[in-house]
């Protein structure tokens, strides 16, 4: 079976979102990554090293955070922490001050000496990204950070993976939700049954929809009437007023508008086509 | 006046690691530290520490109570009494075998079971490196709870004699033929223990499984063997994989099998033991690494 085919790409370094759905071969690309898995044809670097050439290096470089539990229950966050620093290559006392350290930045400083059998799925989940980081890796695979995770847990751990980008570390980030990536990410690379459908700065893929999106509270009846009479087409989805304009008049006008009725301007900002789109219109036309 | 004390939350945000990295073998010994530690229940709850150390509470007893003897006829004019010799005492060891069953799954299984594995190897290490660790962590406990209460009765036995230095120098083989002996026992049984345990993610079908092998052909080979006389042995007795690191055992110390074991009279008996032992140790490893090959494939 093909997990993964014809693949090519270079990604720069900063925050990657690696997107595809369930069995796409996302997990499969992370063991390729980490030369758990060799591709039966073509190369793979990381970090300026061939995969096949020196595995040991590469992973001496990355840190890994598996989708699935994966630590063991009976032991607490410092010990499991500070054992896989020093399975990093990190002398005894430093692995277990940086497991200090990087429990602290994940949030689990007060929890660290409780064994991770009694923690939630957030905190195990945080727990995982600390042993990820705790070996100073320049790039960390993170597969599908935000499993399992309630919205609050889901919105603390994308803006964890949003610091570790100030921080020097590189990130490819494997999900099917494309929101986590387009939150956080400033590059996606799409996959779909095991064959590239693009990739490309997140930016560069989000296109102009022409549609401007308008809140002025509750008064956006007042203004679609107003808009309407104009002459400008405007329609309201969840109290939020979606504008077509052609150009800069009739922005303008627009803005003229919400001026003369006196409505206060919350928020005035171009809609823009999400990845969900863009995935779906690409891996439609690829197939 | 300092801010301390005022409730502020100071973010300290990411710190690089500029010291000093190990590779493959810091990691390796790395896993041998974590391997020992969960094996003796340190930085555990009291019930993971409570088997090793009355085990090792046990095995020390016949050198205590030998010693105690030693100590109670020491001014009484009488032979030196002893029940219990070196050399007996590291088949004494091999109650040790409770003790793999019981620690070899405990280090092996959880791996599997806990799905660790991933994490680990997505560190600088190989499966051959996994394998040492493990092998090298159980044959390292092995070795000390059967070599401790060793030292303990030459110890004991040096002090309780009437000359100390005299006993020492009289002593001098038993300082090399004692940790040959026990190593050659422990990663004999370290590799058997580990290599079972591999095949499973449950401890307790491990730890069954390691009991049942050693039952089995213990059995087995006295069914075989029979009731023997010195001379008449049968070379079906290296069919007991317990007893075979204890015909090595007697090759250190007397340089022959022992006349009271199955073996005896069999020709070449010392050779088809370590024959015998190299083959099943061989055979251990040989499992372990196909059990870590995937790891790179």
């Amino acid at each position: 079976m093909t997990a993964l085919d014809d693949l090519s790409f270079t990604l720069p370094r900063g925050l990657v979102g690696l997107v595809g759905a369930n069995g796409a071969g996302k997990t499969t690309m992370f063991r390729l990554l980490l030369g758990l898995s060799r591709p039966t044809e073509g190369a793979i670097e990381v970090c300026g090293i061939n995969v096949a050439a020196d595995p040991i290096e590469v992973r001496s470089r990355l840190g890994y955070m598996p989708e699935h539990d994966c630590l063991p229950l009976d032991q607490t966050a410092a010990d499991v922490v500070s054992t896989f620093g020093e399975l990093s290559g990190l002398p005894a006392r430093a692995a277990r001050q940086r497991a200090s350290d990087i429990l602290d930045l994940v949030g689990l400083d007060e929890a660290r000496f409780r064994p991770i059998g009694g923690f939630s799925t957030g905190m195990r989940q945080r727990a995982k990204l600390a042993q990820a980081l705790v070996g100073d890796p320049e790039l960390v695979l993170l597969d599908e950070p935000t499993a399992g995770l309630d919205p609050l847990g889901r919105d603390e751990m994308l803006a964890l993976v949003a610091r570790l980008g100030t921080f020097g570390i590189s990130v490819i980030m494997a999900t099917h939700l494309l929101d986590d990536v387009q939150q956080v990410c400033d590059h996606v690379v799409m996959i779909d049954a095991g064959r590239l459908v693009v990739s490309g700065g997140t930016a560069s893929l989000l296109e102009r929809t022409g549609l401007v999106t308008v809140d002025v509270g509750p008064a956006w009846e007042q203004l679609i009437a107003h808009l309407t009479r104009i002459g400008l087409s405007a329609t309201a989805d969840d109290g939020v007023v979606e504008v077509t304009v052609a150009g800069d008049g009739e922005l303008d006008q627009l803005r003229d508008a919400v001026a003369d009725l006196g409505l206060p301007l919350y928020r005035l900002s171009t809609r823009l086509t999400s990845l969900d789109e863009v995935f779906l219109r690409l891996a439609g036309s690829s197939t | 006046m300092s801010n301390v004390g005022t409730g502020a939350v100071y973010d300290r945000g990411y710190r690089p690691y500029e010291g000093e990295r190990g590779l493959r073998g810091a990691s390796t010994y790395a896993l041998y530290k974590a391997s020992i530690r969960r094996a003796l229940g340190i930085r555990r709850s009291w019930r993971q520490k409570f088997a090793p150390f009355v085990l090792l509470a046990i095995v020390t007893i016949p050198a205590v109570v030998n010693v105690g003897i030693g100590y109670v006829t020491r001014d009484r004019g009488i032979d030196r009494f002893e029940i219990i010799t070196y050399r007996e005492y590291v088949g004494v060891s091999s109650a040790l075998l409770l003790f793999v069953a019981l620690v070899a799954p405990d280090v092996m299984c959880p791996d599997r079971r806990q799905r660790v594995l991933p994490l680990m190897f997505a560190r600088p290490l190989t499966g051959i490196d996994y394998v040492v660790a493990k092998v090298g962590a159980i044959t390292s406990i092995l070795f000390a709870f059967s070599f401790l209460p060793q030292v303990v009765l030459f110890v004991g036995n040096m002090l309780v004699s009437d000359s100390a230095a005299h006993y020492f120098t009289g002593h001098l083989d038993v300082l090399w033929k004692v940790p040959v002996a026990v190593f050659l026992l422990a990663i004999y049984y370290a590799v058997i223990g580990v290599a079972i345990a591999s095949m499973t993610d449950r401890r307790i079908v491990a730890g069954a499984a390691v009991i049942g092998l050693f039952l089995v052909t213990s059995i087995s080979s006295a069914a075989i063997v029979g009731d023997f006389r010195p001379g008449h042995g049968s070379a079906a007795g290296v069919i007991n994989v317990l007893a075979i690191p204890l015909y090595l055992r007697d090759l250190v110390f007397l340089r022959h099998v022992d006349p009271d074991t199955p073996l005896t009279g069999v020709a070449h008996a010392g050779w088809l033991a370590l024959g015998t032992y190299l083959a099943v140790l061989l055979l251990g490893i040989g499992v372990l690494l196909q059990r870590y090959r995937w790891v790179e494939r």
